[in-house]
């Protein structure tokens, strides 16, 4: 099976940063629909600093690299979203401990834990119209084409794919957790930011490894224009 | 504002560096994490008790660290929980083979920043626990909490399992001890004027002159209401109320009665309500064994008091009883 080394997970925390950065206002105005508008702002602000303090991290491993981002992103990213995303980082981290490289099943165990550690940080589930929305059907892809054809592309591919449908699957949903949720019915038919920046990271991952997708929801379009 | 502030960005280290001047026999002060401990570091043969929370709690955290209370503290800014990696380096710095109890009070950021710090501890191989403090009794959730509110009865739970530590109780019998702390001290707060986060540089909520907010949290969060100010007796009237029939205490319990500042009431003010609590309590019944008046945990300098009462059993009166040594004393 293919392995996905270090430099790559480099290359798409690094994209990953850029995403964030570009679409900081664009995601704020998302979560204004609903939430209190600074979901942009907060992860930018996080981002910013793992992009300032690049060459400063520790490369030694993927692990360590890992848990000095989730330190990172804990740290500086405002309001719930620094904890839960720098607990998936945590988690994911703590996989790869030594690790130089991993497998297209390591890299779903990684999610399938960074996923677990989210549920278990700010208690959401499935449909409660979170990021955890999107992240639960991209692991589903992952471990699938892990178990099946090993294919790196087509895993990422699929994967995008299924963080794409999640922000139109969750449209009509009310929001059960996060800042969203205090406004009730007011969520419904807004789509979820977070869910929104999940898919737009994998997209532009899809570009930066040279997978041909096109984005189908309306506002992923817009975020990776 | 007139404050004793140079940079607002730099109260906290600040304030912490004077700290660790002023008791350079007893504190080691690691500015990078805003990190208090002892001096000399950790007992491998005893449990650590480490705590960390947002400033502007004083004497709270880092003034108690010290040989019979915490081992380390670190701080985060005005009102906000430290960050994951501050955390993460108390729990390293007073990592024991005794092991390690994290005091948390309850609030969202706080558990959450320390929740992961303890994991990360964890697969470190350090042997490292966390417990939650919430003996307000004000609300049953808060601006920044689902649940009560960690407020003064933090100094009791860091007091006991200081000295259980110090005594070479093991981790088990240090987290009964909290528990037993935890469960058996109830606390209410009333704020007469709102307080100034230096880099805020405006009050954090408004309060009119002869307003006062009943059930106040310690970061300024709406209690269970606001009224016209009474005088002393009435206001001291309501919280003993309240406190006094949380749990409920009975009539035959052996009490501490602590009697809090909020930072800027001046101690006579408390020992007013303090003669009206002591008289209330004996008229309960309560054996009031010790007591305490004083700033234990503050508001920065908001004007207003607590009041707490626990409830005591031989091993909790002498767990109080021990010495202890920490920035926050007075000669």
């Amino acid at each position: 099976m293919a392995e996905i080394s270090q430099d790559n997970i480099e290359r798409a925390i690094r994209t990953t940063a850029a995403t964030v950065l570009r679409n900081e206002h664009y995601f704020s105005d998302l979560d204004g629909l609903a939430g209190d508008g600074d979901f942009g702002t907060s992860l930018a602000t996080g981002f910013r600093v793992i992009d300032n303090e690049w060459d400063t991290i520790d490369k030694s491993n993927i692990g360590a690299m890992l848990l000095k981002i989730s330190m990172l992103v804990s740290k500086h990213v405002g309001g719930s979203s620094g904890p839960i995303w720098g607990t998936g980082f945590m988690k994911a981290g703590m996989l790869t401990r030594g690790k130089e490289s991993v497998t297209l099943d390591e890299l779903a165990d990684m999610l399938g834990s960074a996923i677990e550690g989210i549920q278990a940080r700010g208690g959401a589930q499935l449909g409660d119209k979170t990021l955890l929305d999107a992240l639960i059907p991209v692991h589903e892809q992952l471990k699938q084409h892990a178990a099946g054809d090993g294919d790196l592309g087509a895993a990422l591919c699929d994967a995008a794919q299924a963080a794409d449908e999640a922000i139109d699957k969750t449209r009509s949903l009310v929001a059960h957790r996060g800042r969203a949720s205090q406004v009730g019915e007011r969520s419904a038919n807004t789509p979820d930011p977070g869910i929104v920046a999940i898919a737009t990271i994998l997209q532009d991952w899809c570009k930066e490894y040279g997978v041909e997708r096109t984005p189908v929801a309306a506002e992923l379009a817009k975020a990776t224009a | 504002m007139k404050k004793f502030v140079n940079d607002p960005a730099q109260f906290v280290p600040e304030f912490m560096k004077g700290i660790a001047l002023a008791n350079p026999d007893l504190l080691a002060f690691t500015p990078e994490f805003q990190l208090i401990t002892r001096k000399g570091g950790p007992d491998n043969a005893k449990v650590s008790v480490v705590q960390g929370s947002g400033s502007g709690h004083e004497p709270a955290h880092v003034m108690a660290v010290g040989p019979g209370m915490l081992t380390g503290a670190c701080q985060g800014a005005v009102f906000a929980a430290p960050p994951v990696d501050a955390c993460y380096e108390t729990i390293k710095a007073c990592a024991s083979d005794a092991g390690v109890i994290v005091l948390v009070n309850n609030y969202q950021g706080d558990r959450m920043a320390w929740d992961m710090a303890t994991e990360m501890a964890s697969a470190d191989g350090i042997n490292v626990r966390q417990f939650w403090i919430n003996d307000d009794v004000a609300v049953e959730d808060s601006t920044w909490t689902v649940g009560r509110r960690g407020v003064a009865g933090n100094f009791f739970v860091i007091k006991a399992c200081g000295a259980a530590a110090e005594q070479g109780k093991n981790l088990d019998q240090v987290e009964a001890i909290a528990d037993k702390v935890n469960k058996n001290v109830r606390t209410m707060g009333v704020a007469l004027t709102s307080c100034i986060p230096p880099a805020k540089g405006t009050p954090i909520f408004e309060l009119g002159d002869d307003e006062i907010e009943v059930g106040v949290g310690i970061h300024g969060e709406p209690g269970r209401r606001r009224e016209k100010i009474t005088n002393a007796d009435a206001i001291t009237d309501e919280l003993f109320e309240a406190v006094s029939k949380d749990i409920p205490f009975n009539s035959g319990d052996r009490i501490a009665l602590m009697i809090n500042g909020l930072g800027g009431t001046p101690i006579t003010e408390l020992y007013v309500m303090y003669a009206r609590a002591h008289e209330l309590a004996e008229k309960a019944g309560f054996k009031i064994v010790r007591n305490y008046v004083g700033e234990y945990c503050t508001s920065l300098e908001m004007a207003g008091a607590s009041l707490t009462i626990l409830r005591l059993d031989a091993e909790l009166e002498a767990l109080l009883d021990a010495p202890a040594e920490t920035a926050a004393r007075i000669f």
